[in-house]
């Protein structure tokens, strides 16, 4: 009871510090205990401690799962209007779903930032701000270009999930970005059915080498396969010739990485997604001030070994 | 005094205290109640699975359960989606498509539970796992993708899938206050009602007494299916879109919401008002988090004692309700 007492009492006193004369900023993301999300949400709340030095605040809105995306994030919007918000981040998951609720928080002359997902395009249509977030094609661009300059021009892109739009553009992103920097890259398709099954993965990475003892490249679509394909290579007995590149990260790809067996790691860095996506509302909100440059972009990030060290205590403070 | 202790004793009056006592914990948490009453979200959300709740409160009076609603609507939503966003028909065969898909499925689930001894519980799992499964290989099939956008007629999306007053409050509040008006007089004020809490307290005598228990247990079925993909109809022609989902927190928000109005697991106990206060109550709970001050990572630890409290709260009143001797006059 008494802890029930504490928390009541903290909660009222943080609500009494916040004035009228602040930026009371409202952030729609994932769940809170996604770890993607947690980075962002710490992001976020890292940059609201200037806005609540100035005696504003910012408020984490998530649903409770992903079964329903696109109308839960729509009614999250439009419940931060309806809570008064002074400043909205939100994600563009579900165009078609979220639009409408999108377009209320401007017609309420809400300042608005697109984050993480829709692009510059969402935010030119919906009259927001700027977006703030990662590209697909960038990120696979930035691997196939990783790896053409470190000599590993003859490359494939492991598409375990073909058709899809988000992998389409990684895969077409690496190719480019081995063409435009001297190599050719090429496209291992594999069926729909591979996805999040290792071993197939493993397995068709393996024949995909041996049939082809050109390819020293390879780039994996998710933290998952990135791991296939290292264990494909290692079958294939090709470990230390075929180099990966893959994107996100977990604690094994990192350890990866610093022992040499992956190359690089892309990541779309989601701490600072909400960090920026904060500090501009708050400036803008607080002084008027703008940020010129159109589309704030947080990725690709890459990893390698030459800062994997800082890239592991930046996991162990829960940015990263 | 005597008036208050008779409304004190009403199956629905634990369920009012314990939305007064959600309500008191949020104000001391911070919530600025005008702030709270002006907001559409948890309206949005009680009518959500409010709807669902008052065919399977009933159920529940029974002593029956269905989870496969968490399939159902999804199932509903996608049903919509494939028909008139996908095929281009008309917005009537989406909407009769997916009411058709609950009958169905609400059929299978009542004629297996008064067919089998298999307990309702695992038959209905078996219903959600396998809707799910035909609503995701339906959906890959026939459309490629596992999201479908819709766009409906303006018509169609007035009645069933509009924001009301031009701000945020979405119309399928109308319905969910209709058609907790038509299940109150149905379980109140027709003989039906009293079959339903015949059967869930003794499913034997009520079948000597005369009640075509099977046929009542397959219409509660229907119901439950229907208004699951009801909802999920309602929801994919406000929002032009449907996804394949899993559902399995509609499962436990309603039938927890059905528990939290008062309605015992066992069967045989609830009413209509309760279950309707208990889906705002929850609904509340839920979203009354977002508008305090209390960081969001433990919102989850928050709602689940408030739970606790609300549901022992309705113990303790129907102990004292059942338990009561009125004094001889």
């Amino acid at each position: 009871m008494t802890m029930m007492k504490t928390l009541m009492i903290a909660t009222t006193t943080a609500l009494m510090a916040t004035s009228a004369m602040a930026a009371d900023i409202f952030v729609v993301g994932g769940k809170p205990d996604d770890p993607f999300w947690s980075r962002v949400k710490m992001g976020a709340e890292d940059a609201g401690k200037v806005a609540e030095a100035q005696g504003g605040s910012v408020t984490w809105l998530g649903p409770q799962n992903y079964d329903n995306l696109g109308p839960d994030a729509a009614e999250l919007i439009r419940q931060a209007i309806d809570q008064g918000a002074d400043a909205i981040v939100g994600p563009n998951w579900v165009p078609e779903a979220m639009d409408s609720a999108f377009e209320a928080v401007v017609a309420a002359g809400i300042p608005l930032v697109i984050y993480n997902a829709g692009g510059i395009e969402a935010a030119d249509r919906l009259g927001a701000l700027n977006y703030v977030g990662a590209v697909d094609y960038k990120s696979g661009y930035a691997g196939g270009e990783y790896l053409a300059k470190a000599g590993h021009t003859n490359g494939a892109c492991v598409n375990t999930l073909p058709g899809a739009a988000n992998i389409e553009a990684f895969c077409s992103g690496f190719n480019d970005g081995l063409a435009e920097n001297g190599g050719t890259g090429s496209v291992l398709q594999l069926p729909a059915t591979a996805f999040g099954d290792s071993t197939a993965v493993a397995q068709a990475v393996r024949a995909h080498l041996l049939q082809n003892p050109d390819i020293t490249a390879m780039f994996a679509i998710g933290d998952q396969d990135s791991n296939a394909t290292i264990s494909g290579i290692q079958q294939a007995g090709k470990t230390g010739s075929v180099h990966v590149c893959g994107m996100n990260f977990n604690d094994s790809i990192l350890a990866n990485i610093k022992a040499g067996t992956q190359a690089c790691a892309i990541d779309q860095q989601g701490y600072q997604q909400g960090f920026f996506a904060v500090s501009i509302l708050n400036n803008h909100v607080m002084y008027g001030t703008t940020i010129p440059t159109r589309e704030i972009l947080t990725g690709p990030g890459v990893i390698d070994a030459s800062n994997v060290d800082l890239v592991i205590a930046g996991v162990e403070a829960g940015a990263r | 005094m005597e008036n208050f202790a008779v409304l004190l004793r009403r199956p629905a009056a634990a369920s009012i205290v314990s939305l007064i006592g959600v309500l008191v914990f949020y104000v001391f948490a911070g919530v600025e109640l005008d702030k709270l009453f002006g907001a559409a979200s948890w309206v949005n959300y009680a009518a959500r699975i409010g709807i669902v709740a008052l065919p399977v409160g009933l159920l529940m009076i029974s002593g029956e359960i269905d989870i496969s609603i968490g399939a159902m609507i999804p199932a509903g939503a996608m049903t919509t989606a494939i028909i008139s966003g996908h095929y281009d028909l008309p917005i009537v065969f989406g909407i009769l498509g997916a009411l058709a898909i609950g009958v169905l499925v609400g059929s299978i689930n009542g004629i297996l539970a008064v067919r089998t001894s298999v307990p309702p519980l695992i038959i209905t799992l078996a219903t959600l796992v396998a809707m799910q499964g035909v609503v995701l290989a339906g959906s890959r099939l026939l459309t490629g993708s596992a999201s479908v956008p819709l766009n409906a007629p303006d018509w169609a999306k007035t009645i069933f899938g509009n924001l009301m007053f031009g701000g945020s409050h979405q119309v399928i509040i109308v319905w969910w206050v209709i058609l907790a008006v038509i299940f109150w007089f149905f379980m109140h004020h027709t003989k039906y009602g009293n079959w339903i809490y015949a059967i869930g307290g003794d499913k034997e005598s009520a079948r000597n007494a005369g009640i075509p228990v099977n046929g009542m247990t397959i219409l509660l079925y229907i119901m439950t299916a229907t208004a699951a993909s009801f909802v999920g109809m309602c929801h994919s022609i406000l929002f032009n879109s449907a996804q394949v989902s899993g559902g399995m927190n509609d499962i436990f928000n309603i039938i927890v919401s059905v528990v939290v109005g008062g309605v015992l697991l066992t069967g045989g106990f609830g009413s209509v008002a309760g279950i309707f206060v208990g889906a705002l109550t929850f609904a509340i709970v839920n979203k009354g988090i977002d508008f305090t001050a209390i960081d969001r990572n433990w919102s989850n630890l928050i709602i689940g004692i408030m739970l606790l409290l609300a549901v022992g709260m309705n113990e303790k009143f129907r102990k004292l309700a059942l338990s009561h001797v009125s004094k001889k006059k």
